[in-house]
């Protein structure tokens, strides 16, 4: 690591103001940001670190029937919350109570794990330069050894998006807000992911200076379940290789409502809108899923070492409806 | 006189194991401790006691080498080449050098010479913090004529051509007369393509060490396997590098694992012994965990072709093979082993047809149990798919043609505690649904190595191993080996033996280990340690034990060869006092004892070697093509059993790599830059907790009668059987092999496939 300040606000627009130099870094838990800085892929002149603000980022609590999930609450608080008991929110405990190995989820924040960086192995290289961040010429992971990349809605990089919570959070319409310098802001969550996520972009849309306070999750109706699945081929510390969060609503035996984003297999969490479409008004069924995850997965472009993943991904699709509809 | 030059006089010794026990006649060496056989009744050797550094490891007492500080130490970093092959040109470490705080820098590769593989060594650096090492190491330019890289074997010279679906497409070379009768006389005969990838020993504990000289001895703590042999290195290269060295002493008093890559000091070595002179202050240089994967050797890949065949009663009697190995830049090092025993009745291929393949990578070392997985791997399914092709149970066939009788009895064993039949029989019938989602399938797979150890007197006839055994007058105990214990339990060793032979509790044992002060063992390689030492350790304690019943006859008066040593007390007919009154009358200084390490006996030994079995249980999702481990079963023998827990621990170790082996360790390097893609432990992936299943672990003592204590070698030998049980559980339970490890998802699916297609 280089020398760097480090900088303790005492209030969110103290450190939003202090995020905002060039050359400043915002922390949450750090397991990311410090990893990066420890290879040198990344130097910061300034640390601005976010756990001092612990006191009024890190709760989760219920606002009428919706649940606000603080910024800095840690993925084994949400994996544990009582305010998330009700079969709606699964998909938030499930996705958050499996990720990593239980140290990291005490430590890992949810802002933390929605924006962390990308975990391609050319990407996070700090010796190999990529096209991402506009270090190198070309995306090496396009030539390169791909297994663990992009199969769908990727342009110029391959990356895939690494969040756990994002699909979950997605699947069930969440909001976030945000502080910039004083201003709070309240924006559907797909905002917070780049549309074109091409090599240049972010992995997220946050202004310099901009921090994620917390995600709204809205009230939801009677018969409102969700669910969240992913591949791994190692049960501890392994990152999905591909993900699904699914909520639908149940009435009376038919899907009412539907929803299905998919994770590990496109540079952002992925919403399959036409997908879910095709499971409303129907019965749940397998033969219904299977068509569901074929719909999911069509227009996949796998790349040269990835053909598995639509296949493995369609089956986590068709386990995950199964999940949230049995 | 020298007690090897007596007439040794012969001993009848009850050898063997279970119904196996047989009388044969040895010839035990004068002087030596009186052999134990399997009739010897033992209290400590066996028994469950504590692993002796169990609680100092789990409570973080223990120091390793990367725990080690001293006041003033410096920090060190390599500077490593980030091409794969070319000249390295230019160097200049002058900008470094100049920077405040930097106290040494060293170049490791002249100007010139070669660049063999990513991470190939070029220069070193010594300062207060490691960020200031980094900086340095930024600091140095060099420059390099880079040429065209091979990192994957498969395109390297010599490589074979292979169809879509991995196999070798050549016909195979001419097999002779007699083979080519056996094949022809065959029922069935079956052939495939196999392959493994480059796996890395994945120590904890990283390379490293730390450096202190004082004037011109030279301590040096590292973790290392090899205590004795990096002793000889270093000063070796301190006076290569024209240094005053008047000693060298090695401290390895714990290390975190080696498994075959930490028996040289290496590059890492000697550059922190230098950099520690240049700096004038103790320096210290571990490697990172990039590093570690990278440049510190591995299993190297390989590609095998078998074919084997059957006649109608069930013998195996021809076997075909071929093989070439995926090796680093010295393109050595990739043999294959194969289980022999299982072959006896095979006829063979005269000529060895096995090639090496240089790539421009890190290259191979030795890696537990070398050449053995990959080789048993392969194997060990052909076999499988041969009995499927002939309509025979695998554990039946296997039954059929082991020629070791020891196996024989670890297969009913195995089968009977594994629940062989039921679960084979559950596995086939749930594979009646068409529509099950998931598959499950059970398999085994034989162990064998073949080590009783040495005497330590290599081709001159000086001192060989010892051991150092200390009884203090307050009834404290020592024992003490120079040779050090990488993880496997070899202070147990110490402690067990000795406590066995003073008739006291493991406890009260303090064994010390590692450091080059004390008497040699072997390096800790190819289960050596264990089966070359505990009869010098026992030795050792046997002395003592004659001094202590000296001076114990005297005060009970009685004959000092009539006391026993049992249950913490020294007795003799109807009187006797406690160990700990009798340690009182031995005064200030201690009895110390060397121990001898006397050739091994000579005489038909039960086994060259030790055996095992092991069974596997696998779950296939169909889905996703993901395979779990569902349980596994060893039977493992490694002569004595001289620290149960241990040994049990080494066996679990064993297959829990094996897990890794089949379905996940691969090193992935890009074949553009050269450089390793997951080098760490996100995407290198050793298994974690939850992926190991419910293990057991049975293992059975065998009096081998080759020496005083009959204790075998144990690291290698359990490692041949894991991956080939599980691969074997795999075949079963998808009804199609999947021959390339690791057994990935992608892997899974096209078996699946391929399998539906049929
Ligand atoms: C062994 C291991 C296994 C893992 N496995 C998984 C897994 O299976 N699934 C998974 O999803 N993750 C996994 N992770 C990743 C882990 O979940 C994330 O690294 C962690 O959630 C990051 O949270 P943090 O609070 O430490 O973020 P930090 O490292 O502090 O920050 C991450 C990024 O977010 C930015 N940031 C943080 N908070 C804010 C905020 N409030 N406003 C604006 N920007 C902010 C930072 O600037 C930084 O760029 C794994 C990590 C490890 C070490």
């Amino acid at each position: 690591m280089r020398p760097f300040s480090y900088i303790v606000p005492r209030t969110l627009s103290e450190a939003s103001i202090a995020a905002k130099k060039p050359g400043a870094l915002l922390k949450a838990a750090g397991i990311d940001v410090v990893d990066r800085m420890k290879e040198r892929k990344h130097d910061a002149t300034e640390l601005v670190s976010l756990l001092p603000l612990k006191d009024r980022l890190a709760t989760i609590a219920s606002d009428g029937l919706g649940v606000r999930i603080g910024a800095l609450a840690t993925l084994a608080q949400i994996a544990d919350s009582k305010d998330l008991a009700n079969a709606a929110f699964a998909a938030l405990r499930e996705s958050a109570g499996i990720a990593a190995t239980p140290q990291v989820r005490n430590r890992a924040t949810a802002a933390g794990n929605v924006l962390q960086l990308a975990r391609c192995w050319y990407l996070r290289s700090s010796d190999l330069q990529c096209l991402h961040g506009r270090d190198g010429t070309s995306c090496l992971a396009m030539v390169g050894d791909n297994r663990y990349h992009s199969v769908l809605g990727y342009l110029d990089c391959v990356r895939v998006h690494p969040s756990n919570l994002a699909p979950a959070l997605l699947a069930l319409g969440c909001d976030y807000s945000t502080e910039l310098a004083g201003k709070t802001t309240r924006r559907p969550l797909r905002d917070l992911f780049p549309t074109e996520p091409k090599a240049e972009a972010d992995e997220h849309t946050l202004l310099p200076g901009e921090i994620l306070t917390a995600f709204h999750v809205p009230p939801q109706p009677m018969g409102a379940r969700s669910a969240y699945r992913e591949s791994r081929e190692k049960l501890s510390f392994d990152w999905a290789t591909t993900a699904a969060a699914a909520r639908v609503v149940i009435e009376g035996g038919v899907i009412k409502e539907a929803s299905l984003v998919l994770g590990a297999v496109a540079p952002v969490p992925l919403d399959r809108p036409d997908a879910a479409k095709m499971l409303v008004g129907e019965k749940p069924s397998d033969e219904l899923f299977v068509r569901a995850a074929q719909r999911a997965f069509v227009d996949a472009r796998p790349l040269s070492h990835n053909g598995y993943k639509p296949q493995v991904g369609m089956a986590v699709v068709r386990e995950v409806l199964h999940a949230v509809t049995r | 006189m020298n007690s090897r030059d007596r007439t040794p006089p012969e001993k009848e010794l009850k050898v063997g194991f279970g119904s196996l026990i047989e009388t044969r006649t040895f010839e035990v060496p004068a002087g030596d401790a009186p052999p134990w056989d399997a009739t010897t009744k033992l209290s400590v050797v066996g028994s469950d006691a504590d692993r002796a550094d169990g609680r100092d490891k789990a409570s973080g007492r223990a120091k390793y080498t990367h725990d080690i500080a001293f006041p003033g130490m410096l920090q060190a970093a390599i500077l490593r080449a980030p091409i794969a092959r070319g000249l390295l040109q230019n160097l200049d470490l002058e900008k470094a050098r100049s920077m405040p705080g930097v106290a040494a820098v060293i170049a490791l590769k002249e100007v010139g010479k070669r660049v063999r593989f990513v991470g190939d060594e070029i220069a070193a650096v010594a300062a207060p913090t490691l960020d200031l090492c980094r900086d340095a190491l930024e600091a140095i330019v060099a420059e390099y004529a880079q040429e065209g890289h091979t990192v994957d074997f498969l395109f390297a010279d010599g490589a074979p051509v292979l169809d879509e679906q991995g196999d070798i497409t050549d016909p195979w070379p001419d097999a002779g007369e007699e083979l080519t009768a056996a094949f022809a006389k065959a029922k069935t005969t079956v052939t495939g393509t196999y392959r493994t990838e480059v796996q890395t020993h994945a120590s904890m504990e990283s390379h490293g060490a730390v450096a202190k000289w004082t004037d011109a001895d030279l301590d040096v703590y590292m973790s290392t396997q090899a205590t004795f042999g990096v002793r000889g290195e270093l000063s070796q290269a301190m006076r290569a590098a024209g240094l005053q060295c008047k000693s060298v002493t090695i401290h390895a008093e714990f290390v975190g694992g080696g498994f075959g890559s930490k028996f040289t000091a290496g590059a890492e070595g000697r550059a922190v012994a230098l950099l520690a002179h240049a700096a004038n202050a103790p320096v210290k240089l571990v490697l990172n965990r990039f590093e570690e994967h990278t440049c510190t050797g591995n299993r190297p890949a390989a590609l095998m072709q078998f074919r084997a065949a059957v006649d109608e009663q069930g013998a195996i009697i021809a076997w075909d093979q071929r093989s070439w190995g995926g090796c680093g830049h010295n393109g050595q090092g990739g043999g294959i082993a194969i289980p022999d025993h299982l072959l006896a009745k095979a006829a063979r291929r005269r000529e060895r047809a096995h090639q090496d393949l240089a790539t421009d990578a890190d290259p191979a070392r030795p890696m537990r149990a070398p050449a053995h997985p990959q080789g048993f791997f392969g194997a060990e399914l052909c076999i499988d798919e041969l009995a499927a092709a002939a309509g025979i149970d695998p554990l039946a066939l296997r039954k059929q043609n082991d020629a070791q009788p020891l196996r024989l009895q670890q297969y009913e064993l195995g089968a009977e505690r594994f629940g062989w039949e039921q679960a084979r029989a559950a596995a086939a019938e749930a594979k009646q649904d068409q529509h099950a989602r998931y598959l499950r399938g059970v398999g085994c797979a034989s162990a064998r190595w073949g080590n009783l150890g040495n005497d330590g007197r290599g081709r001159g006839d000086g001192p060989g191993h010892g051991a150092v055994c200390r009884i203090h007058q307050d009834g404290s105990v020592e024992a003490r080996s120079g040779a050090q214990d990488v993880g496997t339990g070899f202070k147990s060793v110490l402690t067990n033996l000795t406590a066995e032979e003073l008739g006291i509790r493991a406890e009260q044992v303090r064994a010390t280990a590692g450091h080059t002060t004390d008497p040699s063992g072997p390096a800790a390689g190819g289960s050596t340690t264990t089966a070359s030492l505990a009869p010098v350790i026992r030795h050792a304690a046997f002395l003592c034990k004659q001094e202590l019943a000296k001076k114990a006859a005297e005060h009970l008066g009685v004959a000092a060869d009539s006391i026993v040593f049992a249950a913490g007390r020294l007795s003799a007919g109807d009187t006797s006092m406690s160990f700990g009154d009798a340690c009182k009358l031995i005064g200030p200084n201690p009895i110390e004892m060397r121990g001898e390490r006397f050739p091994n006996y000579k005489g038909k030994v039960f086994e060259r070697g030790v055996c095992g079995a092991q069974f596997a249980e696998v779950e296939v999702d169909t889905w996703t093509g993901i395979v779990r481990v569902l349980r596994m079963l060893a039977i493992q023998d490694c002569g004595i059993v001289v620290a149960q827990k241990p040994a049990e621990s080494q066996v679990l170790g064993a297959m829990i790599q094996g897990i890794g082996f089949a379905l996940h360790e691969q090193r992935i390097l890009d074949r553009q830059s050269g450089r390793m893609l997951n080098g760490d432990f996100l995407r290198y992936k050793v298994p974690g907790a939850l992926d190991v299943p419910p293990m057991e672990v049975i293992m059975q003592s065998v009096a081998n009668g080759h020496s005083n204590c009959s204790a075998a070698g144990l690291g290698e030998a359990p490692t041949c059987a894991s991956a080939a049980a599980i691969a074997n559980a795999v075949f079963h339970a998808i009804g199609h092999p999947v021959r390339r490890l690791p057994i990935t998802p992608d892997k899974v699916l096209a078996a699946l496939h391929q399998r539906g297609g049929k």
